[in-house]
């Protein structure tokens, strides 16, 4: 029989606490948390960067774009695509530009806001 | 191929030993309930202890996904659930207490596991009325200790059920099998518990 790696008993124990807790803690999300897909407002207070990328034989032009104050809100869409790589950068540039709520590109997106833990 | 008729032996095995004890089952029954020869049977298993190890590997994987089965939903139903589960793998397993003096003679290694998953059974039985305390269905635990006793009985029920029934002659259905453990915790069931219990239980009981 192969050996079985075994966990201390009080360490179970502790570990079912745990996923109990888990219960009371975590709950369901509701429709509203979702929003921000459908919401397309606060778009216009994101820092905003192009992204193109050959996708099924087409050059995909994606914005991504990021909260300036709360980056975790953060979405990626895709806008159009084009058979040219050339034609689709410059498209991309151009809608960069027209989503920015800083068209010149200044505004930026600091790190710490996102409050990143390194444990 | 290999492993189908691994896999047949194994059944065949675990068939043999529910109707006569591990004791009591040679290779050349094992061979013969599988339908192949016992030279056939000697080349996946080189004896009947590597057999054994195999069917308690596979009933002790079984018991591991069932205790995995941990408050998956967060109502009473989900411990319901888990009876279920309990209730098809000691019906699957009877010779789990008919060889379980041979098994602790013979066998220590297996003994231990066993001696593993009950611990764990039982700490996970004692969390569960811990956090239906918690969640307000089972009263406050109403004297010291109380809860710890209802551990160990709620756990002879589960494992002890079975063997009982046989004695008294009497059939065992999965039915009578989770009222009884139920009729153990409901004394100390709120009455949110016991609504909970008549809504989220007892119909699921009544569709078997």
């Amino acid at each position: 029989m192969k050996p079985v790696f075994h966990l201390h008993p009080a360490l179970y124990a502790r570990m079912l606490d745990g996923l109990s807790n888990l219960m009371f803690t975590e709950t369901l999300g509701g429709r509203r948390d979702m929003g921000f897909y459908h919401d397309d407002l606060w778009l216009s207070d994101t820092a905003v960067i192009e992204n193109v990328s050959r996708r099924k034989g087409a050059w995909e032009v994606i914005l991504l774009f990021a909260h300036h104050k709360t980056p975790l809100k953060f979405i990626r869409r895709r806008i159009t695509s084009h058979s040219c790589p050339k034609r689709a950068h410059q498209m991309a540039f151009y809608m960069r530009r027209l989503a920015a709520k800083d068209q010149r590109g200044t505004l930026c997106v600091d790190i710490a806001d996102f409050d990143l833990s390194l444990n | 191929m290999g492993t189908s008729t691994k896999q047949r032996i194994l059944d065949a095995a675990i068939r043999l030993f529910n109707e006569s004890g591990v004791a009591n089952v040679r290779l050349q029954h094992i061979a013969d309930e599988s339908g192949i020869s016992v030279g056939n049977l000697a080349y996946h298993f080189k004896n009947k202890e590597a057999i054994v190890s195999s069917v308690y590997e596979r009933l002790f994987e079984e018991f591991a996904h069932i205790l995995a089965s941990y408050l998956l939903n967060p109502t009473l139903s989900d411990f319901n659930q888990q009876l279920t589960q309990y209730y098809s793998f000691f019906t699957r397993y009877k010779f789990y207490l008919i060889d379980l003096f041979e098994v602790e003679r013979s066998y220590p290694n297996i003994m231990d596991r066993w001696h593993q998953m009950v611990g764990k059974m039982l700490i996970q039985i004692r969390k569960r009325l811990d956090y239906y305390v918690q969640r307000g269905v089972l009263q406050p635990e109403p004297i010291e200790g109380i809860y710890d006793s209802l551990t160990r009985s709620i756990w002879m029920s589960i494992v002890f059920w079975m063997p009982q029934q046989v004695l008294k002659g009497q059939p065992t259905t999965e039915t009578h099998f989770k009222q009884g453990v139920w009729s153990l915790i409901s004394p100390y069931m709120t009455q949110r518990g016991r609504e909970e219990y008549a809504t989220e239980v007892q119909p699921a009981d009544i569709m078997r």
